[in-house]
């Protein structure tokens, strides 16, 4: 006897997210159930887990009781999964296990016949895996839960014996007095996942929670996620530990008067706030460091919630600034999205989609005040940490404009949604009132492991950009340094 | 494998009123021996020499179950005449069964 742990054999679900949360996979050659209301997504984890595997070379068998053999093929479709290519290649077989419900009952029956269609189904193809879809169609033939119960032990001792990794998928009502209903079903299965379609604030959230796994350890959150183009997608943050990349050498802003406040310009990787009322030039200031960090040869993804792309060049176009070369060159993406579109989910898969494949070095978003749109200040707030914690983990450096109402932003405000511990540098725009003009003025709020000036330093905007003019007192950096050196975590 | 119990059960075939139902059954645990004994009644009883029953076991034949669709055992299935019953049981409830085979009227 050796005193190491034993830990399960598991099957990855290749569905991202999922295998993090349940550390490593489905229970191998287990049951595992999956319950949920109606448009929970449950189908489409079913067809996923199934799909991936085939067109991994496991394949398997999949059960319909509710849905017509043609609608799975084409839900399947909808997110580029060709089910009857793979069924040609005898990776799946798809069995409708459709009761027309007119039929008569008299006197006992079991489910023999069902298990003998998938069992020979399953020796056709060398199936390693089952999907039972909508079982609680086929239990409410018996109308009888002492019955319903001998029949789904009946059910699972045989998916055992067989030594199929089988995912059964139970219609749920939350406010039910049958919710309990298949209570028994959560005893049975080794491994239970619920989903959770739920609407906050007008918009529609999903959530995933695994509620057991027999023999391994889980991730016990409640995990948001989306049903996108190519199946579900989960955003797990279940490292305990953050993996957020130090903070990088320093970089120029763009902008040599404000390097010189920065001590030098803005570190890499730290995630930078830019705050102001509305006018005060937030936009120009980030389109001035994308423009510089273009021309260095690096890459800028700008996520913009306020404006469209042509909105945003024609508007730095007349500050000097004409960002359509960097975008040819493939080095600026602007993607603009309108905050209401979506739930917070939905944005945060389409930001780290664009993340994936732009590969970008610096990240700004424009703005972060108007994330408040997506449904709720924790939507918000959620899409905000987790966006900005993929950034990091990626060594991404990030720029956020935040815009404060009032005429002169309260210091509340600064922080944004509320995670300004995330925040390494804040830099505050404002409108200086004088007897007769209103001028502009920036200053560095903090500067996490950099030395920064202290002073407010006015600014122009010009047709050739932030221009700051009061060249005879050169701004000055304040010796003592705020935050910790090595730049925290 | 299916087999048809022919004999003296199938007397004037194709003929009006003439019976074709198709039992399918598991293996042979209670049910469809229980099944098989109460339709074979049945027939006797009220369908005298104007039926035919075809047995399927599923076991041995899955194609067949998945041509008919049998998800449970066991389960009959009126093929003839028209329109097609299907019945699910062991058939013990006789009533039920013969109100569904439209037999209910036709005591004698």
């Amino acid at each position: 006897m050796h005193g190491k742990r034993r830990t399960i054999s598991k099957v990855p679900t290749q569905i991202a997210g999922l295998d993090e949360i349940l550390e490593g996979g489905l229970p191998r050659g287990r049951t595992s159930l999956v319950c949920g209301g109606p448009g929970s997504g449950k189908t489409v984890l079913g067809l996923e887990f199934l799909c991936r595997g085939a067109m991994a070379g496991d394949p398997g068998v999949f059960v319909t009781f509710e849905e017509r053999a043609e609608a799975v093929r084409m839900n399947a479709m909808s997110m580029g999964w060709d089910l009857g290519a793979l069924e040609k290649a005898g990776k799946i077989a798809i069995v409708e296990a459709r009761l027309s419900g007119d039929e008569v009952l008299s006197g006992d029956f079991d489910i023999q016949g069902l298990l003998t269609i998938v069992g020979g189904h399953a020796a056709r193809i060398r199936a390693r895996r089952v999907v039972m879809d909508a079982l609680d169609v086929l239990l409410r033939v018996y109308n009888d839960r002492h019955r319903e119960r001998i029949e789904l032990s009946r059910l699972h001792d045989w998916l055992t014996d067989q030594g199929l990794t089988s995912v059964l998928s139970v219609k749920t009502y939350r406010d039910d007095n049958e919710g309990s209903q298949y209570e028994f079903l959560d005893f049975m299965a080794d491994c239970v996942i619920r989903l959770d379609h739920r609407v906050v604030g007008q918009v529609a959230t999903r959530r995933l929670r695994v509620i057991k796994y027999r023999g391994s350890g889980f991730g016990t959150n409640e995990y948001p996620y989306v049903i996108g183009h190519c199946g579900i997608v989960l955003f797990p943050l279940t490292q305990a530990e953050l993996n957020h990349q130090p903070l990088g050498p320093k970089m120029s802003s763009g902008l040599k008067g404000l390097d010189v406040m920065l001590d030098g310009g803005l570190r890499r990787t730290s995630c930078i706030l830019v705050s102001g009322n509305s006018g005060t030039g937030k936009t120009t200031l980030a389109s001035t460091f994308a423009q510089a960090a273009c021309r260095r040869g690096e890459r800028v993804l700008c996520l913009n919630f306020e404006e469209s792309k042509e909105a945003l060049i024609s508007g730095m176009l007349s500050a000097g600034i004409d960002l359509r070369p960097s975008i040819r060159a493939r080095k600026l993406m602007v993607q603009t999205a309108l905050p209401e579109s979506t739930g917070s989910d939905g944005h945060l898969i389409r930001a780290i989609e664009a993340l994936d494949f732009f590969k970008p070095d610096h990240l700004i978003i424009d703005a972060i005040s108007a994330c408040l749109r997506m449904g709720s200040g924790q939507a918000a707030f959620d899409f905000m940490m987790r966006l900005i914690s993929a950034v990091k983990e990626r060594g991404i450096t990030s720029i956020l404009t935040n815009q404060v109402s009032g005429l002169i932003g309260s210091d509340e405000e600064l922080s944004g949604i509320g995670f300004s511990s995330v925040v390494d540098a804040v830099i505050q725009l404002r409108f200086i009132e004088t007897d007769q003009e209103v001028n502009r003025q920036i200053f560095i709020v903090k500067s996490r492991g950099s030395a920064h000036s202290n002073r407010r330093q006015s600014f122009i905007i010009t047709d050739r950009g932030i221009e700051f003019p009061d060249h005879s007192q050169p701004p000055s950096v304040q010796t003592r340094r705020t935050g910790r050196k090595d730049g925290g975590k | 494998m299916s087999k048809s119990l022919q004999g003296k059960q199938r007397t004037r075939n194709g003929q009006r009123g003439h019976y074709l139902l198709r039992l399918f059954t598991a293996g042979n645990g209670p049910n469809s021996k229980k099944a098989l004994a109460n339709l074979r009644c049945l027939c006797q009883e009220h369908l005298k020499g104007r039926c035919t029953i075809e047995t399927v076991d599923v076991v041995k034949d899955f194609q067949a179950a998945v041509r008919d669709n049998i998800l449970v055992t066991p389960a009959l299935i009126l093929v003839a005449p028209r329109p097609r019953v299907t019945v699910l049981g062991n058939l013990s409830d006789l009533p039920t069964v013969l109100a569904a085979l439209r037999l209910s009227g036709s005591e004698s």
